[in-house]
Protein backbone atom coordinates (compact mmCIF):
# COMPACT_ATOMS: atom_id res chain seq x y z
CA UNK A 1 0.00 0.00 0.00
CA UNK A 2 1.40 3.57 -0.55
CA UNK A 3 1.44 6.15 1.99
CA UNK A 4 -1.54 7.77 0.83
CA UNK A 5 -4.09 4.76 1.11
CA UNK A 6 -2.57 4.03 4.44
CA UNK A 7 -3.07 7.90 5.78
CA UNK A 8 -6.47 8.08 4.14
CA UNK A 9 -7.22 4.55 5.88
CA UNK A 10 -6.15 5.22 9.62
CA UNK A 11 -7.95 8.79 8.96
CA UNK A 12 -11.40 7.38 9.04
CA UNK A 13 -10.59 4.82 11.24
CA UNK A 14 -10.04 7.57 13.72
CA UNK A 15 -12.81 9.61 12.09
CA UNK A 16 -15.00 6.46 13.00
CA UNK A 17 -13.58 6.21 16.12
CA UNK A 18 -14.48 9.66 17.28
CA UNK A 19 -17.77 9.50 16.54
CA UNK A 20 -18.13 6.47 18.48
CA UNK A 21 -16.24 7.99 21.43
CA UNK A 22 -18.83 11.15 21.52
CA UNK A 23 -22.31 10.59 19.48
CA UNK A 24 -22.73 7.04 20.15
CA UNK A 25 -20.76 6.98 23.63
CA UNK A 26 -23.30 9.83 24.59
CA UNK A 27 -26.08 7.78 23.03
CA UNK A 28 -25.60 4.52 24.90
CA UNK A 29 -25.12 6.76 28.27
CA UNK A 30 -28.53 8.01 27.82
CA UNK A 31 -30.54 5.18 26.77
CA UNK A 32 -28.60 2.99 29.91
CA UNK A 33 -30.26 5.62 31.94
CA UNK A 34 -33.35 5.51 31.27
CA UNK A 35 -33.05 1.90 30.91
CA UNK A 36 -31.66 1.34 34.32
CA UNK A 37 -34.72 4.09 35.81
CA UNK A 38 -37.18 1.98 35.23
CA UNK A 39 -35.38 -1.04 37.03
CA UNK A 40 -32.55 0.32 40.04
CA UNK A 41 -32.23 3.15 42.11
CA UNK A 42 -29.40 5.44 40.87
CA UNK A 43 -27.80 5.03 43.78
CA UNK A 44 -27.50 0.98 43.70
CA UNK A 45 -26.69 1.14 40.33
CA UNK A 46 -23.86 -1.87 39.59
CA UNK A 47 -22.03 -2.76 36.59
CA UNK A 48 -24.60 -6.60 36.07
CA UNK A 49 -27.41 -4.03 36.41
CA UNK A 50 -26.02 -1.82 33.68
CA UNK A 51 -25.67 -4.97 31.86
CA UNK A 52 -29.04 -6.76 32.25
CA UNK A 53 -30.59 -3.29 30.93
CA UNK A 54 -28.41 -2.49 27.83
CA UNK A 55 -26.41 -6.04 26.69
CA UNK A 56 -29.55 -6.91 24.42
CA UNK A 57 -29.73 -3.49 22.96
CA UNK A 58 -28.73 -3.27 19.59
CA UNK A 59 -26.85 0.06 19.94
CA UNK A 60 -24.89 -1.68 22.75
CA UNK A 61 -24.04 -4.28 20.63
CA UNK A 62 -23.29 -1.83 17.71
CA UNK A 63 -20.97 -0.26 20.09
CA UNK A 64 -19.27 -2.99 21.18
CA UNK A 65 -18.37 -4.04 18.34
CA UNK A 66 -17.10 -1.19 16.84
CA UNK A 67 -15.05 -0.98 19.51
CA UNK A 68 -13.58 -4.10 19.35
CA UNK A 69 -13.17 -3.94 15.20
CA UNK A 70 -12.28 -0.60 14.70
CA UNK A 71 -9.02 -1.24 16.55
CA UNK A 72 -8.45 -4.54 15.01
CA UNK A 73 -8.99 -2.35 11.37
CA UNK A 74 -6.43 -0.31 12.91
CA UNK A 75 -3.42 -2.53 13.66
CA UNK A 76 -4.18 -5.24 10.97
CA UNK A 77 -6.25 -5.84 7.49
CA UNK A 78 -5.58 -4.27 4.32
CA UNK A 79 -4.61 -1.18 5.53
CA UNK A 80 -3.44 -1.50 9.56
CA UNK A 81 -0.43 -0.48 10.98
CA UNK A 82 1.23 -3.98 10.90
CA UNK A 83 1.19 -4.82 7.21
CA UNK A 84 1.64 -1.00 6.36
CA UNK A 85 5.43 -1.32 8.48
CA UNK A 86 5.95 -4.71 7.34
CA UNK A 87 6.21 -3.79 3.74
CA UNK A 88 8.82 -1.13 4.85
CA UNK A 89 10.47 -3.38 7.11
CA UNK A 90 14.18 -3.26 5.56
CA UNK A 91 13.81 0.28 5.69
CA UNK A 92 12.80 0.92 8.77
CA UNK A 93 15.67 -1.46 10.55
CA UNK A 94 18.74 -0.28 8.48
CA UNK A 95 17.65 3.48 9.45
CA UNK A 96 17.15 2.14 13.48
CA UNK A 97 20.56 -0.14 13.34
CA UNK A 98 22.85 3.25 11.99
CA UNK A 99 22.01 4.85 14.75
CA UNK A 100 23.43 2.77 17.82
CA UNK A 101 26.97 2.06 16.40
CA UNK A 102 28.81 4.40 18.47
CA UNK A 103 26.42 4.53 21.59
CA UNK A 104 26.37 3.07 25.01
CA UNK A 105 22.78 4.24 25.73
CA UNK A 106 21.16 1.08 25.02
CA UNK A 107 21.26 -2.62 26.70
CA UNK A 108 19.74 -5.17 25.33
CA UNK A 109 19.62 -8.64 27.28
CA UNK A 110 18.88 -11.40 24.48
CA UNK A 111 18.47 -14.10 27.63
CA UNK A 112 15.59 -12.31 29.36
CA UNK A 113 13.03 -14.65 29.85
CA UNK A 114 9.80 -12.89 29.32
CA UNK A 115 6.74 -13.58 31.25
CA UNK A 116 3.61 -15.87 30.41
CA UNK A 117 1.28 -12.73 30.71
CA UNK A 118 2.65 -11.03 28.59
CA UNK A 119 3.06 -13.09 25.71
CA UNK A 120 0.09 -15.17 26.33
CA UNK A 121 -1.92 -11.96 24.99
CA UNK A 122 -1.67 -9.25 21.92
CA UNK A 123 -2.07 -6.77 23.85
CA UNK A 124 -3.98 -3.86 22.01
CA UNK A 125 -4.81 -5.87 19.70
CA UNK A 126 -1.51 -5.45 18.11
CA UNK A 127 -0.35 -8.75 16.63
CA UNK A 128 2.81 -10.25 17.56
CA UNK A 129 2.12 -8.24 20.35
CA UNK A 130 5.09 -5.09 21.30
CA UNK A 131 8.14 -7.57 21.35
CA UNK A 132 7.99 -10.17 19.23
CA UNK A 133 9.01 -8.67 15.60
CA UNK A 134 12.25 -6.32 15.33
CA UNK A 135 9.23 -3.39 14.35
CA UNK A 136 6.94 -3.71 16.50
CA UNK A 137 8.55 -0.42 18.38
CA UNK A 138 7.45 1.35 15.59
CA UNK A 139 4.26 -0.06 14.92
CA UNK A 140 3.40 0.27 18.37
CA UNK A 141 4.60 4.31 18.27
CA UNK A 142 2.76 4.63 15.20
CA UNK A 143 -0.32 3.71 16.53
CA UNK A 144 -0.01 5.42 20.04
CA UNK A 145 -0.20 8.99 18.18
CA UNK A 146 -3.86 8.24 18.91
CA UNK A 147 -4.47 7.08 22.05
CA UNK A 148 -6.05 9.86 23.08
CA UNK A 149 -7.74 11.29 19.88
CA UNK A 150 -9.85 13.82 21.89
CA UNK A 151 -6.49 15.69 22.92
CA UNK A 152 -5.59 18.56 20.42
CA UNK A 153 -2.94 18.77 18.04
CA UNK A 154 -1.79 22.17 19.81
CA UNK A 155 -2.09 20.76 23.50
CA UNK A 156 0.24 19.40 25.66
CA UNK A 157 0.87 15.43 25.17
CA UNK A 158 -0.39 13.14 28.69
CA UNK A 159 3.21 12.43 29.00
CA UNK A 160 4.38 16.34 29.00
CA UNK A 161 0.98 16.95 31.39
CA UNK A 162 1.91 14.08 33.70
CA UNK A 163 5.63 15.09 33.78
CA UNK A 164 4.87 18.58 34.28
CA UNK A 165 2.63 17.03 37.69
CA UNK A 166 5.27 14.97 38.74
CA UNK A 167 8.30 17.34 38.74
CA UNK A 168 6.01 20.14 40.11
CA UNK A 169 6.20 18.05 43.77
CA UNK A 170 10.20 16.99 43.59
CA UNK A 171 13.34 17.26 41.43
CA UNK A 172 14.63 14.07 41.29
CA UNK A 173 18.28 13.87 40.28
CA UNK A 174 17.89 9.49 39.48
CA UNK A 175 14.91 8.48 38.15
CA UNK A 176 14.24 5.27 36.99
CA UNK A 177 11.19 4.89 34.46
CA UNK A 178 9.64 1.20 34.81
CA UNK A 179 7.90 -0.11 31.36
CA UNK A 180 8.93 2.48 29.82
CA UNK A 181 7.94 0.87 26.20
CA UNK A 182 8.94 3.28 23.10
CA UNK A 183 10.33 6.27 25.41
CA UNK A 184 7.42 8.72 25.74
CA UNK A 185 6.81 8.21 28.87
CA UNK A 186 10.65 9.17 29.64
CA UNK A 187 11.23 12.00 26.87
CA UNK A 188 10.00 14.78 28.67
CA UNK A 189 11.86 13.11 31.79
CA UNK A 190 15.21 13.46 29.61
CA UNK A 191 14.40 17.04 28.42
CA UNK A 192 12.96 18.73 31.82
CA UNK A 193 16.01 17.36 34.01
CA UNK A 194 19.13 17.27 31.69
CA UNK A 195 21.77 17.01 35.09
CA UNK A 196 19.90 13.98 36.08
CA UNK A 197 20.07 10.60 35.73
CA UNK A 198 17.48 8.71 34.25
CA UNK A 199 17.25 5.02 33.57
CA UNK A 200 14.33 3.59 31.74
CA UNK A 201 13.69 -0.60 31.85
CA UNK A 202 11.40 -2.35 29.54
CA UNK A 203 10.83 -6.08 28.66
CA UNK A 204 10.10 -5.69 24.88
CA UNK A 205 13.90 -5.00 23.30
CA UNK A 206 12.00 -3.72 19.71
CA UNK A 207 10.31 -0.59 21.44
CA UNK A 208 13.93 0.13 23.99
CA UNK A 209 15.57 -0.08 20.43
CA UNK A 210 13.03 3.20 19.50
CA UNK A 211 13.72 4.49 22.74
CA UNK A 212 17.15 4.62 22.67
CA UNK A 213 16.81 5.53 18.56
CA UNK A 214 14.63 8.70 19.56
CA UNK A 215 17.72 10.03 22.63
CA UNK A 216 20.33 9.73 20.07
CA UNK A 217 18.62 11.73 17.46
CA UNK A 218 17.84 14.14 20.79
CA UNK A 219 21.58 13.86 21.27
CA UNK A 220 20.19 13.17 24.89
CA UNK A 221 23.10 12.17 27.20
CA UNK A 222 21.26 11.80 30.58
CA UNK A 223 19.31 8.54 29.49
CA UNK A 224 19.96 4.65 29.61
CA UNK A 225 17.62 2.14 28.28
CA UNK A 226 17.89 -1.35 29.29
CA UNK A 227 15.94 -4.37 28.68
CA UNK A 228 15.11 -5.67 32.22
CA UNK A 229 12.12 -7.15 34.16
CA UNK A 230 10.62 -4.20 36.36
CA UNK A 231 9.58 -6.44 38.92
CA UNK A 232 13.52 -7.96 39.42
CA UNK A 233 16.14 -5.42 38.32
CA UNK A 234 19.65 -5.15 39.12
CA UNK A 235 19.71 -1.52 40.62
CA UNK A 236 20.64 -1.13 43.82
CA UNK A 237 18.71 -0.58 46.78
CA UNK A 238 17.92 3.01 47.89
CA UNK A 239 19.24 4.52 44.34
CA UNK A 240 16.64 6.37 42.70
CA UNK A 241 14.79 9.46 44.05
CA UNK A 242 11.61 9.27 41.93
CA UNK A 243 10.64 5.91 40.51
CA UNK A 244 7.76 6.38 37.87
CA UNK A 245 6.09 4.02 35.61
CA UNK A 246 3.00 5.09 33.00
CA UNK A 247 0.09 2.87 31.76
CA UNK A 248 2.10 -0.28 33.04
CA UNK A 249 0.20 -1.55 35.86
CA UNK A 250 -2.88 -2.35 33.91
CA UNK A 251 -0.87 -4.32 31.76
CA UNK A 252 0.25 -6.71 34.90
CA UNK A 253 -1.53 -9.21 36.81
CA UNK A 254 -1.59 -8.38 40.52
CA UNK A 255 0.42 -10.60 41.83
CA UNK A 256 2.94 -9.03 39.18
CA UNK A 257 1.67 -5.77 40.32
CA UNK A 258 2.69 -6.61 44.11
CA UNK A 259 6.07 -7.37 42.50
CA UNK A 260 6.59 -4.28 41.22
CA UNK A 261 5.63 -2.29 44.25
CA UNK A 262 7.93 -4.40 46.17
CA UNK A 263 10.90 -3.39 43.35
CA UNK A 264 9.82 0.05 43.60
CA UNK A 265 9.96 0.14 47.21
CA UNK A 266 13.53 -1.32 47.45
CA UNK A 267 14.90 0.54 44.47
CA UNK A 268 13.85 3.98 45.92
CA UNK A 269 16.14 5.90 48.18
CA UNK A 270 14.10 6.60 51.63
CA UNK A 271 12.18 9.65 51.05
CA UNK A 272 12.27 8.85 47.43
CA UNK A 273 8.68 9.36 45.58
CA UNK A 274 7.01 6.72 43.26
CA UNK A 275 4.53 8.16 41.28
CA UNK A 276 2.76 5.88 38.00
CA UNK A 277 -0.22 7.38 35.71
CA UNK A 278 -2.55 4.74 34.98
CA UNK A 279 -6.46 4.02 34.55
CA UNK A 280 -8.14 2.84 38.40
CA UNK A 281 -10.29 5.87 39.50
CA UNK A 282 -13.69 5.13 38.08
CA UNK A 283 -16.50 7.16 38.96
CA UNK A 284 -19.93 5.27 38.41
CA UNK A 285 -21.06 1.78 37.57
CA UNK A 286 -21.63 2.57 33.98
CA UNK A 287 -18.28 3.99 33.29
CA UNK A 288 -17.03 0.76 35.24
CA UNK A 289 -19.37 -1.36 33.06
CA UNK A 290 -17.98 0.37 29.90
CA UNK A 291 -13.90 0.29 31.26
CA UNK A 292 -14.67 -3.17 31.43
CA UNK A 293 -16.06 -4.08 27.92
CA UNK A 294 -13.18 -2.18 26.66
CA UNK A 295 -10.48 -3.97 28.76
CA UNK A 296 -12.51 -7.71 27.15
CA UNK A 297 -12.50 -6.06 23.81
CA UNK A 298 -9.10 -4.50 23.63
CA UNK A 299 -7.14 -7.37 25.01
CA UNK A 300 -6.21 -6.08 28.76
CA UNK A 301 -7.16 -9.08 30.73
CA UNK A 302 -5.18 -7.19 33.72
CA UNK A 303 -7.39 -3.63 33.30
CA UNK A 304 -10.34 -4.97 35.35
CA UNK A 305 -8.40 -6.57 38.42
CA UNK A 306 -6.66 -3.69 38.42
CA UNK A 307 -9.52 -1.43 38.97
CA UNK A 308 -11.09 -3.67 41.48
CA UNK A 309 -7.72 -3.77 43.57
CA UNK A 310 -7.72 -1.54 46.65
CA UNK A 311 -4.44 -0.22 45.57
CA UNK A 312 -4.35 2.34 48.50
CA UNK A 313 -4.17 -0.66 51.11
CA UNK A 314 -1.62 -2.60 48.84
CA UNK A 315 0.67 0.22 48.51
CA UNK A 316 0.71 1.21 51.94
CA UNK A 317 1.04 -2.91 52.63
CA UNK A 318 4.11 -2.44 50.91
CA UNK A 319 5.70 -0.21 53.85
CA UNK A 320 5.20 3.31 51.52
CA UNK A 321 3.48 6.29 53.03
CA UNK A 322 1.56 9.23 51.84
CA UNK A 323 -0.43 7.53 49.53
CA UNK A 324 -2.33 9.78 47.41
CA UNK A 325 -4.88 8.19 44.12
CA UNK A 326 -6.45 10.73 42.53
CA UNK A 327 -7.69 11.53 38.85
CA UNK A 328 -5.76 12.79 36.10
CA UNK A 329 -7.13 15.20 33.44
CA UNK A 330 -5.80 14.13 30.51
CA UNK A 331 -6.48 16.87 28.36
CA UNK A 332 -7.61 20.93 29.01
CA UNK A 333 -10.90 19.95 26.90
CA UNK A 334 -11.85 16.94 29.09
CA UNK A 335 -14.27 17.91 32.04
CA UNK A 336 -13.28 15.08 34.94
CA UNK A 337 -16.96 16.08 36.15
CA UNK A 338 -18.81 15.67 33.09
CA UNK A 339 -19.33 12.60 31.25
CA UNK A 340 -20.06 13.94 27.44
CA UNK A 341 -17.29 11.57 25.57
CA UNK A 342 -15.47 8.01 26.25
CA UNK A 343 -12.19 8.05 27.98
CA UNK A 344 -9.87 6.16 29.93
CA UNK A 345 -10.15 6.70 33.48
CA UNK A 346 -7.04 8.41 34.18
CA UNK A 347 -5.52 8.28 37.52
CA UNK A 348 -2.21 9.06 39.19
CA UNK A 349 -0.98 6.86 42.21
CA UNK A 350 1.60 7.99 44.21
CA UNK A 351 3.51 7.13 47.61
CA UNK A 352 6.61 7.99 49.65
CA UNK A 353 9.15 5.77 51.09
CA UNK A 354 9.15 6.81 54.22
CA UNK A 355 12.41 8.18 55.37
CA UNK A 356 14.68 5.61 57.87
CA UNK A 357 13.08 2.99 55.80
CA UNK A 358 14.98 -0.38 55.26
CA UNK A 359 14.93 -1.97 51.25
CA UNK B 1 1.97 -9.38 8.30
CA UNK B 2 2.83 -13.36 7.95
CA UNK B 3 0.77 -16.13 7.55
CA UNK B 4 2.23 -17.29 10.86
CA UNK B 5 1.22 -14.58 13.27
CA UNK B 6 -2.72 -14.84 12.44
CA UNK B 7 -4.43 -15.98 15.01
CA UNK B 8 -6.73 -19.41 14.72
CA UNK B 9 -8.88 -17.94 17.68
CA UNK B 10 -12.26 -17.58 16.96
CA UNK B 11 -13.39 -13.77 16.99
CA UNK B 12 -15.51 -12.03 19.80
CA UNK B 13 -19.13 -12.20 19.18
CA UNK B 14 -21.44 -9.06 19.83
CA UNK B 15 -24.61 -9.65 18.29
CA UNK B 16 -27.09 -11.95 18.58
CA UNK B 17 -26.54 -13.90 15.13
CA UNK B 18 -22.94 -14.45 14.71
CA UNK B 19 -23.79 -13.31 11.12
CA UNK B 20 -24.68 -9.93 11.99
CA UNK B 21 -20.57 -9.73 13.48
CA UNK B 22 -19.36 -10.96 10.00
CA UNK B 23 -21.37 -8.93 7.60
CA UNK B 24 -20.37 -5.89 9.90
CA UNK B 25 -16.71 -6.75 9.28
CA UNK B 26 -17.09 -6.32 5.41
CA UNK B 27 -19.25 -3.54 6.05
CA UNK B 28 -16.65 -1.94 7.20
CA UNK B 29 -14.11 -3.08 4.93
CA UNK B 30 -16.01 -1.64 2.20
CA UNK B 31 -16.40 1.39 3.97
CA UNK B 32 -12.38 2.11 4.31
CA UNK B 33 -12.02 1.07 0.97
CA UNK B 34 -14.34 3.52 -0.51
CA UNK B 35 -12.69 6.31 1.62
CA UNK B 36 -9.54 5.31 0.51
CA UNK B 37 -11.22 5.69 -2.97
CA UNK B 38 -12.62 9.07 -2.09
CA UNK B 39 -9.32 10.23 -0.88
CA UNK B 40 -7.37 8.79 -4.14
CA UNK B 41 -10.28 10.98 -6.21
CA UNK B 42 -9.87 14.00 -4.43
CA UNK B 43 -5.81 13.48 -5.16
CA UNK B 44 -6.18 13.08 -8.75
CA UNK B 45 -8.47 16.13 -9.39
CA UNK B 46 -6.32 18.43 -7.43
CA UNK B 47 -3.38 16.77 -9.46
CA UNK B 48 -5.61 17.37 -12.90
CA UNK B 49 -6.37 21.03 -11.60
CA UNK B 50 -3.11 21.97 -10.57
CA UNK B 51 -0.52 20.89 -13.62
CA UNK B 52 -2.77 19.54 -16.01
CA UNK B 53 -1.66 15.77 -16.42
CA UNK B 54 -1.68 12.54 -14.00
CA UNK B 55 1.39 11.96 -11.63
CA UNK B 56 1.16 8.91 -10.20
CA UNK B 57 3.88 9.86 -8.20
CA UNK B 58 2.40 12.43 -6.61
CA UNK B 59 -0.92 10.64 -6.20
CA UNK B 60 0.62 8.24 -3.51
CA UNK B 61 2.71 10.37 -1.77
CA UNK B 62 1.93 11.46 1.99
CA UNK B 63 -1.03 14.30 2.09
CA UNK B 64 0.86 17.12 4.05
CA UNK B 65 -1.52 17.97 7.88
CA UNK B 66 -3.15 20.87 5.47
CA UNK B 67 -4.40 18.70 3.01
CA UNK B 68 -5.21 16.20 5.53
CA UNK B 69 -7.27 19.34 7.51
CA UNK B 70 -8.88 20.20 4.48
CA UNK B 71 -10.77 16.91 4.10
CA UNK B 72 -11.54 16.73 8.16
CA UNK B 73 -14.91 17.98 7.46
CA UNK B 74 -16.11 16.31 4.80
CA UNK B 75 -14.77 13.13 6.96
CA UNK B 76 -17.02 13.86 9.43
CA UNK B 77 -19.67 14.37 7.29
CA UNK B 78 -19.49 11.16 5.56
CA UNK B 79 -18.84 8.87 8.95
CA UNK B 80 -21.78 10.62 10.61
CA UNK B 81 -24.05 9.11 7.54
CA UNK B 82 -22.44 5.81 7.76
CA UNK B 83 -22.95 5.62 11.66
CA UNK B 84 -25.78 7.44 12.73
CA UNK B 85 -28.13 4.54 11.33
CA UNK B 86 -26.59 2.45 14.20
CA UNK B 87 -28.45 4.51 16.89
CA UNK B 88 -31.85 3.32 15.08
CA UNK B 89 -33.26 6.70 15.11
CA UNK B 90 -35.46 7.81 12.72
CA UNK B 91 -35.13 11.07 11.18
CA UNK B 92 -38.93 11.33 9.96
CA UNK B 93 -41.31 10.58 12.75
CA UNK B 94 -43.48 6.86 11.74
CA UNK B 95 -44.84 4.05 13.35
CA UNK B 96 -41.88 2.56 15.08
CA UNK B 97 -40.53 -1.73 15.89
CA UNK B 98 -40.70 -3.99 13.92
CA UNK B 99 -43.06 -4.53 11.03
CA UNK B 100 -44.89 -8.06 10.48
CA UNK B 101 -48.12 -9.62 8.75
CA UNK B 102 -48.14 -12.81 10.54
Amino acid sequence: MDDRSFVAAQDFLLSAKTYWSTTMYRTLRDKSAAANKDVVDEQVETVASIAQCIEDAPLYQFYAWLERHLQRMKYAGRYGLVPYHHERRDDLLSALNQAFDAEKILDIDTSLALPAYYTGVDIHQHPGGVWSDAIAGMVYERGARTTTPLTGAAEKDVHERFTDLVLGECSPTTVLDMGCGFGKSTQPFVRRLPDSSIDAVDLSAPCLRLAADTALQSQAGNVRFRQMNACDTDFDADSFDLVTSTMVLHELPPKTIEELLDEAFRVLSPGGRMVHLDFYCVPDAFRRFVHYGHARRNNEPYMQPLAELDLSVLVESKGFVDVEITPFQESDRVDLNADDAWRFPWTVISATKPEGAAS
Amino acid sequence: MTQESKSPRAEQQFFDDPAIDRIMGAFMALATEHYVLLDRVRAMERELVSVGTLDRGALAREPSESERAETAIDRTAFVEALMRPLLGEQDAAGATGKFSLK
